[in-house]
This record gives structure tokens, sequence and C-alpha cells, in this order.
């Protein structure tokens, strides 16, 4: 894990802007250079400096940090109170050109409800520009690829948080962007749809992709990617490889909160494991608080619990008191 | 959620958007924009509020028809196409749809969707106010064809002239509908309270200031309607009770001094009323794209998250 200083020092952020033949193959997919953005007296990013590479990276942060308002600053839609920003090399604010390239699944839940899946993904690529008979194409082949064809006539309203995120991922990858831009995708999803997801993802990555998916869980970034970015209260607290803080994330108890109807039996099968430490019942929620040391060990075993005991895990979440921690650290260190 | 996930998402896609020229591909955007924004309104709740003052329109034409028999229609139809409908309806079915040009899409978070897209903001809302105009136009029309269908059916006008004022009727309320939209598209970008602001200014200044004899109703857009319905059609009609008696009931209640000026020469002619409301329908327009085009959309992070 590089700390910032050092890490910045490495780069060049004064190097010149990238001609049109770089921008085919830039170095990096996001460059910011001292951004900060502030809403009246709250400040979402203080002077940001950072290149996102090309490939997979993973912007990690709890609640608060500005991986939203990155991400926004990043696909144009806010306007940085200061400093320059430019994503393959160009300027992002009132460029609609360049979305043409980007790709956003955004964090929020919204969909336009009266749709199908089908419907919602095909207008998302006539948005984008897409011929009638190339929309139509797009839009099969990525709802194939998300694993939604044989949901995708059916309304969006009653689609299943999985689904729901599936057909996000759907139609930011329908116009064939070379930048994605994920916004804390798994949030919410049950086991299997994380899994799959998360496969997707990785999939993108292998392909060529620059993707960079927002997180505030660390595990589920690190399966994806080994680069990751930290944010904290707006600012960059490191930035390089996973490894590097996975010891200070052993340190301290991993907290992941399972939502299921069969909580009472879900836990009796779950504290039969050697690295749950404690089991809280949420019977408010229908759900269990799960206490980890090894919360890589467990995230494995989930799927197949969700698929083997018939037990339907709703949603996993994890709560970020852990990462937070190791935040803290970074920032005292 | 248990669909299996297929091999190779992205492999096989073809990069269509390589191989299209941006203008055109620009155009198809704008178009699915156009035709998003058609379907918002289709599936929103809004058109039963506009089915209620349709029918509240229609079925007082027709209780007013049914209670005083000798009431003229031409009298019946100025009360209702030329005071109720511009008046009340036209104000109302502006606000209702051009306050959700932007509002909705913020309110329900889709505008994202849309600012991600490769549309210049500013062609975004121009293509929004389009539809939103074009949704507005269809329900005049069809509002005033029912309207005046209430009050000239079965009575002794003749279907050719009657379906002529109707559809003089109808060009004008739709001039106004559009003129509104575009005032309250513009409004709506410049304070979130669209819906009372809105309901005020129609009060008050299209309602009270514009059926004053002074020269503030040059400021409204009612005034410049009436002018055009004035100066293209005939208001003059039997007096109710007294069918030998005529008068010009539109100057009368409008307020247009044709006894000293029988012309209205102190009055604009129509070709500068219908300039003047395009202009301004222009000029709002482009404001509000202008607006629109430099600002932010910030979305806030869900709680749970």
């Amino acid at each position: 894990m590089t700390p910032v200083p050092q890490s910045l020092a490495a780069q060049s952020p004064t190097a010149p802007s990238p001609t049109p033949q770089s921008v085919a193959a830039p170095r990096s997919i996001v460059e910011f250079h001292g951004v900060s953005k502030w809403y009246g007296n709250v400040i979402g990013i203080n002077k940001l400096t950072l290149r996102v590479p090309v490939g997979v990276t993973g912007l990690l942060g709890p609640n608060g940090a500005g991986k939203s308002t990155f991400l926004q600053l990043a696909t144009g839609q806010l306007y940085a109170s200061q400093g320059k920003i430019r994503v393959l090399g160009q300027p992002v604010w009132n460029n609609s050109a360049i979305n043409r390239q980007i790709g956003l699944c955004p964090e929020q839940d919204a969909f336009y409800e009266w749709m199908t899946g089908w419907d919602f993904v095909h207008t998302s690529a006539r948005l984008a520009g897409l011929s009638r008979a190339a929309a139509r194409d797009a839009t099969e082949r990525t709802l194939d690829a998300v694993g939604m064809t044989q949901y995708q006539g059916r309304a969006v309203r009653g689609y299943s948080k999985g689904m729901r995120q599936r057909t996000k991922l759907a139609q930011s990858l329908v116009h064939d962007p070379q930048v994605l831009f994920l916004d804390e995708p798994l949030t919410g999803t049950d086991p299997v749809a994380r899994h799959d997801l998360m496969t997707i993802i990785q999939r993108l990555g292998s392909e060529g992709k620059s993707v960079l998916v927002s997180s505030h869980v660390l595990h589920e970034v690190q399966t994806l990617t080994p680069n990751i970015i930290l944010l904290n209260h707006g600012r960059l607290v490191a930035e390089g490889n996973v490894r590097d803080i996975r010891d200070l994330i052993d340190e301290h108890p991993h907290h992941i909160v399972l939502i299921c109807d069969e909580y009472r039996r879900l836990a009796g099968r779950i504290l039969s494991w050697d690295d749950v430490e404690g089991v809280r019942v949420l019977a408010k929620e229908k759900g269990l608080m799960v206490e980890t040391h090894k919360p890589d060990a467990f995230y494995s075993r989930l799927p197949q619990l969700s698929l083997e005991d018939g037990l339907a895990i709703k949603e996993v979440y994890s709560d970020d008191d852990s990462l937070e921690s190791v935040f803290k650290y970074l920032v005292n260190k | 959620m248990t669909a299996p996930v297929a091999e190779s998402p992205t492999r096989t896609m073809t990069p269509a958007l390589a191989r299209r020229p941006p203008a055109s591909s620009r155009l198809i955007a704008l178009w699915s924009v156009y035709v998003l924004t058609l379907r918002q309104h289709l599936h929103g709740k809004r058109w039963m509020v506009i089915a209620g003052m349709c029918l509240l329109c229609v079925g007082l034409v027709v209780l007013v028809r049914a209670t005083a028999l000798d009431f003229p229609p031409l009298m019946l139809e100025f009360n209702f196409g030329f005071m109720f409908i511009p008046q009340a309806v036209l104000p109302l079915i502006a606000l209702i749809y051009a306050s959700g040009i932007v509002q909705d899409e913020q309110e329900e978070q889709t505008m994202t969707y849309l600012l991600i897209r490769p549309i210049p903001k500013w062609a975004l809302y121009s293509a929004k106010l389009f539809a939103t105009l074009t949704t507005t136009v269809i329900l005049v029309v069809g509002l005033t064809a029912l309207t005046y269908a209430a009050v000239y059916l079965g009575s002794k006008t003749g279907i050719k002239e009657a379906s002529y004022r109707a559809l003089q009727a109808a060009a004008i309320h739709s001039l106004a509908v559009v003129a509104y939209c575009c005032l309250f598209g513009l409004i709506s970008l410049l304070t979130k309270r669209i819906l009372i602001v809105g309901i005020l200014y129609a009060l008050f200044l299209e309602g009270l200031l514009a059926n004053m004899p002074f020269s503030i109703r040059l400021a409204t857009v009612i005034y410049y309607t009436r002018l055009i319905a004035y100066r293209s059609m005939s208001f003059v009609s039997a007096v109710p009770g007294n069918p030998d008696r005529t008068t010009d009931v539109a100057a009368e209640i409008w307020q247009l001094d044709v006894h000293t000026d029988p012309a209205l020469l102190d009055h604009p002619q129509m070709r500068t009323c219908l300039i003047v409301l395009l202009v301004a329908c222009a000029a709002c327009s482009v404001l509000a794209a202008l607006l629109f085009s430099q600002r932010e959309f910030h979305v806030k992070t869900p709680e749970k998250a």
C-alpha cells in the first residue's frame, strides 16, 4: 500500500494533456488535479489529486468518504468547485461527447419502473445513440451477459434487488463503453447475485475494459482487483495494492449483516463455522449480524449456503466499522 | 436470483457507435429523449387530473344547456371556450406538465440516465420541452373539440361554422398552452416551488391583472391570445332572454373599448400578438436550456448504503 505523498510524487500531475492520439490509449482513465467539491459548507472532495490507471480499480471508503461525489464528478454530473478533471484525456463538464466512451451504473435504485427490463436497457441504448437494429442487438447481448434474458419481459418494479443491479449494469454496458464507473454495484444483493455480478465485472476487466468500482467493503473489491484507491472525508488516504492493507484489516473484527426470513435457522448453521466469532440476532430486520476475522472465507461460503441449505439470504451488507478503523489508522499513521 | 451468467458479456459486442457518425447518433439520442418523455406522460397520473378538468368543462356546458334552453350557443362558447379554458384550464395543464420537465426526473432520480448520454444538456432540455409541448397541445386540442361538441351539437349553428370556430379556438388555445409551458419550464428551473409559484402567477397575473384595462396586461399571455381571438373571430351574440338585442360579449368582458376605438388601434395587431408570444416562447426556452446546461444534478447517497 503506497502512502499518499510518495504515490503522488511518483506520478506527474503536471504532464501535458494527451493528444487525440493518446486519447485512444491513455495511460490513465481518470485524472483529478487538485479537485475540491463543496456543497455549501460541506466538503465532498477535498483537494484531491490522483490518476486512475487503465484496468479494474477499486474505489474504497466508508460512507461519506466522497466516493459517489468522485464518480459524479468523473461522469460530468457535478462541476468541480476547484481543480481540473479529465477522463480519457478530455474534460468532462458539459462534454457530452465523452459519454460515448463512458458507462455509469449509479448507486441509486432508480428506474423507469413501468418499463420492462428489456425496454429499460433498449431505451438506454437508444439514448446512447444506437440505431434501432443496433440497439436491439446490443440489448439482447447485454441482458444475456448479465444473466437477465429470462426476466427481460417482466416489469422492473417487480424485480428483486439483484435483478435491478444486473439491469443497471446492463444499461451501463449496452453502448459498449471504454470506461465503466460502477457505484456500489453489489450493495444489497443476495450472495448468488453478488457472485454473478463479481464474475461479470472480472470478465469485463479481462476483456480490456477499464472499470472503476466503488464500495465500502474491502472484501468485495479485493476479489475484483488488487488496485485500490482509499478515500476518507473527501481526501485520498492511500492508493496501490490491496495486499498491503490486508493485515491491517484482519486486525479488526468484520461485521456482516445477513437478511433472511429463516434467520434463526441461518444462525444455527453459521455458528458451526470456525471463523465465526459471534452472531447477533436482528429480529426486527429479520437478520443476523455476524462477526468474523476471516471475512474472505465467510463471503466465499455464502453462495453455497444459499444454494445447498435452501436458506434464501435476501441481502448481504457489511457494516464498515472495520474499514473505518483501518482508515483511522492510516490517517493517523 | 439464480440466473446463470452467460459466457462473454462483451466479447462479441460490436462497437456500434464507432461506426456511426456523431450527428445521426445525436439525433437518435434526442428522438429517444422525446419518445421517453411522451411515454412518461402516458404513464403518469397527471392525465387523470386533466381528464377530470375535461369532464368538468364538458359537464358544465351540458348542465347549462340542459337548464337554460334559450342560452345562445355563442355566449356559451365564449364563457367556456374563451373564459374558463384559457383562464383556468390552460395554465393548469401547462403547469402540471411543464413543472415535471426537470423536477420529475430529479425526484425519481432518473436524471442520471439522461445526463450520462452523449446529448448536450441544452438539447436534452429542449427535447423534453418539445415532448411536453406535444402532449399539452394534443390535450388542449382534444379538450377544445369536446367543449365545442358539447356547445354546438344539436344547436342551430351549422356544423361547418362550428367546426371552423372550434379549429380557430384550438389553434389559439394551443398557442397559449405552448407559451405557458415555455414560461413554467423556465420558472421550474428557478424555484423548487413551481406549483405554488405557477398557481399564484395564473391567479394574479393571468387571472386578475389581465382583466384590468391597464398596460400591465401587456405582460400576460392571455391578453395576446384574447386579442388574436377577438381579431379573428366574431363574438357578437344575442342577449339571453332578449333575442332581438345583440352584444359584443368579448369586448365587454375583456375591457376592449370598441366604442371609442372600434378598430382597436390602441392595441397590438394580430401579427404583433403572434410575434410577441412566439418571441416570448423562444426567449423562455433558450434561457431555460442555458440554465439547465449549467446546472448540477447532485444525487445523494441512499441512506441504507
